[in-house]
């Protein structure tokens, strides 16, 4: 492997200078605190190598919370031409719309600390988690399927378990245009379709914050959120509809790269042009997979509305508990880009980064035209998550931010590390409450298994790509 | 058991090695088999594997792919693995077990092509593989 050559740009900004193959640079956005944790040259070959992919517009980008994925950086950000550029499924990943959503509540944590225990059993009882988790009332089979893949989030409002409002307050209204279900096989329907209201296991949780600082008042009051405020984070994706649908497409892609005389330095890379035959059936089934995971976040919104409704009593709209907002962090979505002046179709790959609209963007629904779109960035489940909102600096990075905190230790390290320890008790000392299907699963999520999400969003706001609004506190949840 | 774990910041490794290109494919998928939770004691029934590639690397990600649909979404829980036979793009081979619905206790989303190696050693060969997990 070849050394690299980086340079610093200014404080939030690293440069991997371009030398062959790579087709451009590398833009890696890190503060002092961000590089020190970039360890060795890993995750910047990996920059790196999808820099070298045919067609790539603009650097190939990394946000703050990179860390070393498969093939694609953790953290990367992407845009291929669709004329000559490509689509690879490594370039979203195993689990597409692996994404974010957040409740807030009309409530204070007064309102809620004398029933908190409560609240978790009955939030852990709602929401099936865990490894191979499923849930049989929530169902959809056969053509009532085929709309989960083809609606995403406005399945869920049509079967009546959210409100029509909770589709403003979605990327792309909650569903991605172009699915065609008959590019899902039938063994990633067979994996996927009994998990459809589940929350799964590894680094998926369901999260109980309060707002312990708001940073920006005027959009924090546009996006409904007020200090010490209650509200709801859910982290879950496409389970296992979404892990087959890009198993299955790397695996067809590895073999159509060489056919369309794409050099892959990394087989996980494996793509193909994004107007080729493999191509449009990829991103046929991964809009799929996207709708299947809008849905998915949707039930779950709708469990903890209820599990809320049990404790509390009366509706959840008189509780206060509306969607702030649902973004997708695994993703690739046509979108116009402009780079030096031009205006150029893309395939924007954003594998573990968050779109990130600025104030009076077209695309932002009416409630969000004045405040830019809420960009959530979940911490650890000790330390802080942010509220944050695009800014148009975002501009340079196609609207992209990042995504949480990212990895720091190995899931193994992380378990070493935890041994002999009392974890839910370590966290209990700090004021959180937690259930987890697995203590394992607690295990491989300690706290310092992840970077200071501090350090991450210092960057991004530091780099122009966003602004803070408010600041949350972990005070329970529910591991899967 | 017949692997050992490597480490990988997003994900988990590991490091296998047989005598024959045999003894490796069924040291691979015993150590997946592992790393899920999907022992059993019971070989109460025998399920066939026959996985294709395009070359020995595919291969080998095939094979642990297929069989990780075998554990994780039809239900099969591992006793033994018998492999019959691996040529360049081809392998069979036998899980001996016993369907359950006893839970996994980690989630492998996917076997990955990244940093996979089969390489030759002295005494046979040896594999590196990433689990997505």
């Amino acid at each position: 492997m070849s050394t690299l050559h980086t340079r610093r740009l200014d404080p939030f900004r690293i440069e991997i200078v371009r030398t062959p193959p790579m087709r451009t640079t590398g833009l890696v956005y890190a503060n002092q605190a961000i590089e020190r944790t970039l360890g060795d040259e890993n995750v910047l070959h990996q920059v790196a190598n999808v820099a070298a992919l045919p067609g790539i517009i603009g650097p190939s980008m990394a946000m703050p919370d990179i860390h070393w994925g498969y093939g694609f950086p953790i953290g990367g950000v992407a845009a291929f031409s669709v004329e000559d550029g490509i689509i690879s499924p490594g370039g979203v990943g195993y689990d597409i719309n692996c994404g974010i959503c957040c409740i807030l509540t009309g409530m204070r944590l007064a309102d809620v600390r004398g029933r908190l225990d409560k609240l978790l059993t009955a939030l852990y009882n709602h929401v099936p988690a865990g490894v191979g988790s499923s849930n049989p009332k929530l169902a959809a089979t056969g053509r009532e399927f085929r709309k989960v893949l083809e609606k995403g989030a406005g399945w869920a409002v049509k079967k009546g378990y959210v409100p029509p409002s909770d589709l403003e307050a979605h990327e792309d209204e909650g569903c991605i245009e172009g699915a065609d279900p008959d590019a899902v096989s039938g063994k990633a329907v067979e994996r996927g379709q009994p998990q459809l209201g589940t929350l799964g296991s590894g680094n998926h949780f369901l999260e109980l914050d309060v707002v312990d600082l708001v940073s920006d008042r005027t959009t924090a009051e546009g996006f409904g959120l007020f200090e010490d405020q209650v509200v709801v984070q859910v982290h879950t994706g496409s389970r296992g509809l979404g892990h087959q649908i890009c198993d299955d497409h790397v695996h067809a892609m590895v073999a159509a790269a060489a056919r369309h005389g794409i050099s892959l330095p990394d087989r996980q890379l494996a793509c193909a042009p994004v107007r080729s035959a493999e191509g449009r059936e990829y991103f046929g089934a991964m809009a799929c997979a996207a709708n299947f995971a809008f849905a998915n976040r949707e039930l779950i919104v709708f469990l903890i509305r209820s599990a809320f409704e049990q404790v509390f009593g009366g509706s959840f709209e008189r509780l206060g508990m509306r969607l702030l907002f649902d973004c997708c962090h695994n993703i690739a979505k046509l979108e116009r880009v402009v780079w030096e002046g031009a205006v150029i179709q893309a395939c924007v790959h954003r594998k573990g980064a968050t779109r990130a609209l600025p104030p009076g963007d077209a695309r932002l629904p009416g409630r969000f035209r004045e405040t830019g779109q809420p960009v959530l960035v979940p911490g650890d489940m000790g330390r802080v998550s942010y509220i944050l909102s695009g800014e148009p600096g975002a501009a340079e990075t196609f609207f992209s931010a990042c995504h949480g905190a990212g990895r720091l230790l190995s899931r193994h390290e992380a378990k070493k590390r935890a041994r002999g320890r009392q974890i839910l008790e370590e966290l209990r000392r700090k004021d959180i409450r937690a259930m987890a299907a697995s203590r394992a699963t607690l295990a491989e999520e300690i706290p310092e298994a992840y970077k200071d999400v501090s350090d991450v969003v210092d960057t991004v706001t530091g780099a122009g790509i966003a602004k803070a609004v408010a600041r949350l506190r972990p005070v329970a949840m529910v591991k899967g | 058991m017949p692997y050992t774990l490597i480490d990988h910041t997003a994900d988990i490794g590991m490091r296998v090695s047989g005598a024959t290109l045999e003894a490796l494919f069924r040291d691979a998928a015993l150590g997946l088999c592992d790393i899920l939770g999907a022992g059993t004691t019971r070989a109460a029934l025998s399920v066939p594997v026959r996985s294709r590639g395009i070359d020995r690397d595919d291969l080998l990600v095939r094979w642990l792919q297929d069989i990780l649909f075998l554990v994780e979404v039809r239900g099969f829980r591992v006793t033994a693995v018998e492999v019959a036979g691996v040529a360049e793009t081809e392998a069979d081979g036998m899980l001996r077990g016993e369907f359950s619905a006893a839970p996994l206790t980690a989630e492998v989303k996917a076997v990955t092509y990244h940093g996979l190696t089969i390489e030759r050693i002295d005494n046979g060969f040896a594999a590196t593989i990433i689990l997505d997990t």
